[in-house]
């Protein structure tokens, strides 16, 4: 068997990281065409739209080619690069047509099977020798993912929605799929088939068109109106900003976005967040959560026509990226959480999200979201919805104003309060403007009566 | 409704069953004049008189084969075991008089053995133990194991209800630090598991003291979403609950204070293995005492009893799996 050893090549592929992420960059490779790697070790870093990660190469050899260049963008699914194993396997598997037809009975068994035999050996032998044919298809079929073991409950997921765990990325250690992973997978397939209307894409996957860049020189001109100095690099916008802006104009081809506004007095909310140390956001978010229990239609994803509600709010914060763009990271399960719960959830996912260290996990499934532009002082804007949800509420500046109150005896008088205008961004395909009234009213009620 | 400490929601049922009952009685150690080593039992001969709060010899195995022979007879039971650790002296007529009585001559035996438990406060290894699982070995016995205010009385109540022999589990380490709201009636509180905190990452499945410790160590696990499970009876064992919050979360850490071999949380790990097998996403992880007796050294004792630390780091190590 030694005698004819052969290679076999294993394509490292670009990963599919969530399902909204059709096209990854190449951040950097961590070794050279020639050199040995080992499986589950790390052989390139990428960076996407949604998150940077490392993929791991999927067999233990020696890297044979290298297709894809550092910043290079490709699709998923994409050969990356090539691997070559070396094994006993591989000479077999020339003559695999031999027995194409063959179970993938486990290795282990066709080896032991002439031994087994041994006692009319002679009469073995020629068995024998054909018999390693399945063991060399199993060899290949393990190569996608040698060394990878599912546990049971991922295994269970990935047979009842047909998925192909194989090319699943692992969030556990050393890259290990986790029923989260899969289950990622089957709520974006899941929500796609849901519908049966199979010629409209879901929404959230991204759409295959892909706009033209923009004209370099023009653009520069454009954008060049405040600062002579020239961007470097900029012949095209960068990657964030380019999938952020597909998103946004999908979004709005696609929703009846409607905006209702809503004053709140913020006396109370000042009050008790100086008690408390935490931003006003916190308490708008508990308002916010608290609302959506009271409005589930708000919490809620519209994909088409597939309308559903959601029993728990993962709550979307957007954060800003500076000036390579926004992520809205997801608290998921907000709804257990208390004012000081929710502020330090939000202080942890806005530091790693500017820190980079966000996971897949930390991006999917939120239900709603919420958008807090206001420290520069604007007081109003027109969200647009983050899809499939079906709302986004914008939280601006909070300003001292002259208000009118009114003591309990029915007096009028003017005082000085500090108000904000809470937007709410809805889709009107989904809900209408009556219940997104109701829903501010709520948010309103809910943060004008804290205790103090 | 009354704030109570875990230690006063069991001597308000005791208290509230006698009024209510004139078959049940309580009998033990010093539980009298003396009223009880804990205080559970302070007053209690005053007002009930020194034939229904019976101080016995000590003799663990008299107090409980006194306490079958008037429970056949129709009286209700409630036998103090001093120390849960010296349940070792009554076990031949627990185990095999009250566990077969019923298997054996189709008579109720409905006595309830109080057996405060557990360790932590330099106790030493004889006052420190958790002999909870040697009664689940033995059919014909229930055994149930309260880790809150409200809980130690309901589930006290039921048990003294129940036709069957009871081993109520009373952690000593909970008796003054747990508090809580109890409600002034009777009530029962059913033989089943208790969601202590919802979640869907991973379940802690714990009873009695170590429900507290998986508390404090998942209030804030990096965000995860840990649930607790307070398993509240150990027998009959609530499989339901357990392989519901198995499906749910997929990644398991049970958490006994009993020493680990055949303790409670291995019928637990033995039971997900076989019905909730494919609800699993990584292994099942046990955090238990190590098969030593209790130190009286208190580092030495805060060493091999599961504390925060040892219950944060199993979890975190398998929500990273």
């Amino acid at each position: 068997m030694t005698s004819s050893r052969t290679e076999t090549l294993v394509d490292v592929t670009m990963p599919q990281m969530g399902v909204s992420v059709a096209e990854g960059t190449v951040v950097g490779w961590r070794v050279g065409v020639g050199e040995a790697i080992g499986a589950e070790q790390t052989i390139c870093d990428i960076s996407t739209d949604k998150i940077d990660t490392e993929v791991p190469a999927p067999v233990s050899g020696v890297v044979a080619e290298i297709l894809v260049e550092v910043d290079q963008t490709v699709e998923v699914g994409t050969v990356m690069a090539r691997i070559a194993v070396e094994g006993d396997a591989a000479p077999n598997g020339d003559r695999a047509p031999a027995a194409p037809a063959a179970e993938p009975e486990p290795a282990a068994a066709a080896e032991s099977a002439p031994a087994a035999d041994s006692a009319p050996a002679e009469d073995a032998a020629p068995a024998a020798a054909a018999d390693p044919a399945p063991a060399a298809e199993s060899a290949p079929a393990r190569a996608h993912a040698p060394g990878r073991r599912y546990s049971p409950v991922v295994a269970r997921i990935a047979a009842e929605h047909g998925i192909d765990l194989s090319t699943v990325e692992g969030t556990g250690r050393g890259g290990r799929v986790r029923k989260q992973d899969v289950l990622a997978v089957v709520n974006g397939t899941g929500n796609g088939h849901a519908g049966g209307a199979v010629e409209d894409p879901p929404l959230h996957i991204e759409s295959p068109y892909r706009p033209d860049p923009p004209a370099p020189a023009r653009a520069q001109v454009g954008a060049g109106g405040e600062a002579s100095g020239v961007v470097t690099g900029g012949a095209t916008l960068p990657r964030m900003r380019r999938v952020i802006g597909e998103r946004m104009k999908q979004s709005l081809d696609t929703a009846a976005t409607c905006t209702t506004w809503i004053e709140v007095d913020m006396s109370r909310v000042e009050a008790a967040r100086a008690k408390l140390g935490v931003t006003a956001l916190a308490f708008v978010a508990r308002a916010t959560i608290d609302a959506l229990r009271e409005h589930p239609a708000l919490n809620a994803w519209l994909n088409g026509e597939d309308y559903a509600r959601h029993e728990f709010v993962n709550l979307g914060i957007a954060v800003s990226l500076g000036e390579d763009g926004l992520i809205v990271p997801v608290i998921h399960n907000a709804h257990e959480l208390s004012v000081e719960g929710l502020a330090a959830r939000i202080k942890d996912i806005a530091r790693r999200a500017r820190a980079r260290e966000l996971s897949a996990d930390d991006v999917l499934g939120g239900t709603f979201t919420i958008t807090n532009p206001g420290q520069y002082g604007s007081i109003m804007a027109t969200p647009i919805i983050n899809q499939p949800q079906v709302g986004i509420l914008d939280l601006e500046a909070v300003i001292k104003r002259p208000v009118v109150v009114t003591d309990q005896d029915g007096n009028d008088s003017i005082a000085i309060r500090p108000m904000t205008i809470l937007g709410l961004s809805w889709d009107h395909r989904a809900l209408d403007g009556a219940l997104s009234a109701q829903f501010l009213a709520t948010v309103k009620r809910r943060l004008e009566t804290l205790p103090v | 409704m009354a704030t109570l400490t875990y230690l006063q929601a069991i001597s308000a049922a005791l208290r509230d069953e006698l009024r209510a009952d004139e078959r049940v009685l309580v009998m033990g150690e010093d539980i009298g004049v003396f009223g009880g080593a804990f205080k559970v039992t302070d007053g209690f001969v005053a007002e009930f008189g020194n034939d229904r709060v019976m101080d016995t010899p000590l003799a663990e195995s008299a107090i409980i084969g006194c306490a079958i022979g008037a429970a056949v007879v129709g009286m209700r039971p409630v036998c103090e075991m001093q120390f849960a650790d010296f349940i070792s002296c009554g076990f031949d007529q627990l185990v095999n008089v009250a566990g077969k009585m019923h298997y054996r001559q189709d008579l109720a035996v409905p006595i309830t053995v109080r057996l405060p438990s557990g360790g932590g406060f330099s106790g030493g290894p004889f006052h420190s133990q958790n002999p909870e699982a040697l009664f689940m070995h033995s059919p014909g016995i229930k055994v149930v194991a309260p880790s809150t205010a409200e809980d130690a009385k309901g589930l006290l109540h039921a048990a003294i209800r129940d036709p069957n022999p009871v081993c109520f589990m009373e952690h000593k380490h909970l008796y003054r630090r747990i508090k809580g709201e109890v409600p002034d009636e009777i009530y029962e509180t059913p033989f089943t598991a208790r969601v202590a905190r919802p979640g869907s990452d991973l379940v802690v499945i714990a009873y009695g003291a170590m429900v507290e410790v998986a508390l404090q160590a998942t209030a804030d696990l990096d965000g995860a979403s840990v649930e607790v499970l307070d398993l509240r009876s150990l027998v009959p064992l609530d499989e339901a609950a357990i392989l519901d919050s198995v499906a749910r979360c997929s990644k398991v850490v049970i958490v006994d204070e009993a020493n680990m071999t055949c303790a409670a949380g291995a019928q637990v790990a033995a039971l997900i293995a076989e019905k909730g097998f494919e609800d699993l996403d990584g292994p099942v992880v046990r955090v238990a005492t190590p098969d030593v007796p209790i130190p009286f050294s208190p580092p030495l004792e805060q060493a091999v009893l599961p504390g925060v630390d040892r219950v944060k780091e199993a979890c975190r190590d398998l929500l990273a799996y």
